[in-house]
């Protein structure tokens, strides 16, 4: 493994752990601290890290709006284990979370069509029974076209 | 992606917000679907599937046709 790509490693793992922390992804700054690096340095890595769809940033920004499944701003995918809450960016990554830090949630959501509140519980690697169905408005191939609708 | 009480709930979402019917599945699929793609997520080795990894994995949670395909 390259210099770059060690260094880009460290600071996605930087990322994730600090989100996972503190509930929020740090900045460039942020990183550049915890990490004992340059931020000109860390911003680069950043930078590498959206061009790889590893981060999404705000547009016209560096700051981290998504670090997928984790997302920096309220959704409609609540999800809290014993070690936390978090938002995750759509059923896909609310589910994610569980799955990442092999822990029990509970997935607080609501239908888009009715409104009305519903819960799904992960338990032992496992996902209770639950009604419902997922949608996929946007087919694969266009998945990153525009991440922030999908 | 979102979650429906039901299929009827997603029929009704999507003609009134003039959204086309894209793929529909079950919520243990979408399940299945965050295993398979943030299980690593926090290991040091994790790296992106390429397309073709990422289609055996749609495949092997049933997922399949043309809205699956990223190649």
């Amino acid at each position: 493994m390259g210099s770059t790509e060690t260094f880009d490693r460290n600071v996605r793992l930087f990322v994730y752990r600090r989100f996972l922390d503190r509930g929020e992804p740090p900045s460039v700054a942020e990183a550049a601290e915890g990490l004992g690096t340059s931020p000109a340095e860390t911003e680069a890595a950043f930078r590498r890290l959206e061009a790889g769809h590893v981060l999404v940033f705000a547009p016209g920004t560096l700051d981290i709006w998504m670090a997928n499944p984790l997302c920096a701003v309220p959704t409609a995918f609540r999800v809290a284990t014993a070690s936390g809450s978090w938002w995750g960016t759509c059923i896909w990554d609310a589910f994610g979370i569980p799955a990442m830090l092999g822990e029990d949630a509970t997935i607080t959501t609501s239908c888009p069509d009715c409104g009305e509140p519903f819960e799904l519980r992960v338990e032992g690697g496992s996902l209770l029974p639950a009604d419902g169905v997922a949608h996929f408005a946007v087919p694969a191939r266009r998945w990153w076209d525009d991440i922030g609708y999908t | 992606m979102l979650a429906f009480r039901s299929e009827e709930h997603v029929d009704r979402w999507c003609r009134i917000w003039g959204v086309s019917r894209g793929a529909s599945f079950s919520l243990q699929q979408a399940w299945q679907l965050g295993r398979a793609w943030y299980a690593d997520k926090l290991s040091p080795d994790w790296r992106r599937a390429t397309p073709e990894e990422a289609e055996t994995a749609f495949a092997g949670i049933g997922l399949t046709g043309d809205f699956w395909r990223l190649r």
